[in-house]
């Protein structure tokens, strides 16, 4: 739709030497010059991104050595050893406890639920998505570290971080499974399968690259935020001991090189390497994301005809 | 026996219940710890020293709606260019550019709107609007002398113009998906009558895609409203009103990341102020989830399975 000429079969210059009052002209070329001009809207997006990653990796850059993942930091200075581990665990932690919960509602809510009450649950799967992240965060140092008395901790955070990722990896397993089509499931069937077997063989099998996306997917949301956090857990300068200790988080350390503000040099530096680290996780994932997804769409296309 | 059997049927079904569960539990969190503690009718006014909310809710309505409206401005625009002007290979280029604005975590966009964008704004653009767009309500600085301050940069507008960045992704991605939605046939139609694309897009497609476009307007509200981390950081944190758009103010979200740290020394005055705070994220919360249900309940269903939005 986007290539064919407004009349089609005649040249638009048949057209255009038969349009007296030029009617026609001024409308094809209101067209041609809104063709010119609208795409120019993708510099609002792309403009920012390149400043931004531009300014980032410049301050980040210089002076970013082997040092700055391998040592601890001490104060505002030294490396970022322990809260890359620390961003890494906390999202280990989160990511189990998303699959766990989100998985395994996704996949009851696509595979056992009545339309009607599967609509229900995917309205409040749909509706938790939008939840502010600063509003899980007070929830979760309101549940786990007061009532639980968890203290700021790993397992606070973790379960915080994880409350957050459950929504995304629930609807993109319940999407994926959703989307198995229904002929696969009757040949399934037909050809003699248990129900268990289908969904676990032949279900799992064509969603699974879907849902794997899916959980990268909400780790790559999940990593990158700092309101969850900041509420629960605090910036400690060696990397995580166990469950009930206070884990530190790259994001921590952004947010306390900002607090510094132009005070002190070596935590915004501190702070830009860590927002550059980020950025490389963050950004990886999504290019996995796009691997897994592209990969599958091409290996199942046959499927869908 | 049977029993047993029904059992085993019947459990996984509390899995469904997951999001529910969570939601209620983060009312019902929230509900506990505010004590439900009576601020009286000042809690729905301005005056802050005696625990009101409108001057949050304000701020968070004054940037979230302007945000709002660029980010739908662009964003269609955007989303029109992508699905009818760009060759394929143009759009497949240029679409993933926008999608990564969306993966960019909040506090990145902070640091980097906070030592960058807003000296910069501050320098080049808001000092020439305070001087040559002075006319236009809002644009005028308080007094002369408060120029140097202007140029610092953060305040109002910057956090209007990153707030704008970081949900045009979601109002485009939604709008896109509404357009390619609309039938083959709309279009082959309207061509075939002679109309241009831009006029099929004006009057057939955009109208058939109106659903879309009200809910990308709900959802992406939704998300300006809720931003945190990145707001604070720009919006130059103040419990006041602001004056003029360069002036430092303070939205719902910015306020409980900007106070917690206070509320959570438990002093008489910090529980008074934790119950406070409970409220307030109450209230935020009832307005996403709001909007988020109407914005939902027009899309219905849509698969933007790879931005994840």
């Amino acid at each position: 739709m986007a290539t064919s000429t407004p009349l089609a079969g005649l040249a638009p210059e048949d057209i255009l030497t038969l349009d007296r009052s030029g009617h026609v002209r001024r409308r094809v070329a209101f067209d041609r010059a809104v063709g010119w001009l609208l795409p120019l809207l993708f510099a609002v997006a792309i403009v920012p991104i390149g400043w931004l990653l531009y300014y980032i990796g410049s301050q980040a850059l210089p002076g970013f050595t082997v040092a700055v993942i391998t040592t601890n930091p001490s104060g505002a200075t030294g490396g970022l050893y322990a809260p890359l581990v620390g961003s890494l665990t906390i999202l280990a932690v989160a990511t189990g406890v998303a699959i766990l919960f989100g998985f395994l509602g996704g996949l009851v809510t696509s595979e056992y639920l009545s339309d009607q009450w599967a609509g229900w649950v995917r309205i409040s799967a749909n509706v938790m998505v939008g939840t502010p992240a600063i509003i899980v965060g007070l929830f979760g140092y309101l549940a786990f570290v007061i009532y639980f008395h968890w203290g700021l901790s790993l397992a606070a955070s973790g379960l915080t971080l994880g409350v957050f990722m459950t929504p995304y990896v629930f609807r993109a397993t319940d999407i994926a499974y959703g989307s198995v089509p229904p002929h696969i499931r009757e040949a399934a069937l037909g050809s003699g399968a248990r129900p268990r077997q289908y969904l676990i063989r032949v279900a799992s099998a064509i969603a699974f690259p879907q849902v794997l996306g899916g959980i990268f997917l909400a780790m790559a949301i999940g990593v990158g935020e700092t309101a969850p956090l900041y509420l629960t857990t605090t910036a400690v300068e060696l990397p995580p001991t166990g469950l009930f200790q206070p884990v530190s988080a790259l994001s921590l350390y952004i947010w306390s090189g900002f607090q510094a503000g132009y005070i002190l040099p070596s935590a915004i530096r501190l702070a830009f390497q860590a927002a550059f680290l980020l950025l490389v996780i963050v950004i990886g994932l999504n290019i996995l994301v796009r691997l897994i997804v592209a990969r599958s769409r091409r290996r199942l296309q046959g499927l869908f005809q | 026996m049977v029993h047993q059997r029904r059992w085993l049927v019947w459990w996984p079904f509390a899995f469904a219940l997951i999001p529910l569960a969570l939601t209620l539990a983060i009312v019902f969190t929230l509900l506990r710890a505010s004590d439900l503690q009576d601020f009286g009718w000042s809690f729905w006014g301005l005056d802050v020293s005696n625990y009101g909310i409108l001057v949050y809710v304000t701020g968070s309505f004054l940037t979230a709606v302007p945000a709002l409206l660029f980010a739908m401005v662009i964003g269609l625009g955007i989303a029109i260019a992508s699905t009818t002007y760009l060759p394929r290979f143009l759009a497949a280029v240029l679409d993933p550019v926008v999608d990564l604005l969306a993966g960019i975590p909040s506090i990145v966009y902070g640091i980097w709107g906070y030592f960058i964008v807003a000296p910069f704004f501050g320098k080049n653009v808001f000092t020439w609007t305070a001087i040559h767009l002075a006319w236009i309500p809002g644009f005028k600085p308080t007094h002369d002398s408060s120029l140097p301050l202007i140029a610092t940069g953060d305040g109002l507008a910057l956090a209007i113009i990153i707030l704008t960045l970081m949900i045009l992704p979601i109002t485009t991605l939604l709008m896109r998906d509404a357009l390619q939605a609309v039938p083959r046939d709309l279009w082959e139609s309207g061509l075939a009558l002679g109309a241009t694309r831009w006029e099929v897009t004006r009057r057939v497609a955009v109208p058939h895609a109106k659903r879309g476009v009200w809910g990308a307007a709900f959802l992406g509200f939704g998300r300006a409203i809720g931003e945190t981390v990145a707001v604070f950081m720009v919006i130059d944190q103040a419990s006041k009103l602001p004056t003029n758009v360069y002036d430092g103010t303070s939205t719902m979200a910015s306020l409980i990341i900007g106070s917690i740290d206070s509320a959570m020394e438990l002093n008489p005055s910090g529980v008074t102020e934790l119950h406070f705070l409970c409220e307030l994220a109450i209230v935020l919360l009832l307005i996403t989830l709001a909007v988020n249900v109407a914005g939902r309940w027009m899309i219905r269903r849509t698969y933007t399975e790879v931005a994840g939005l």
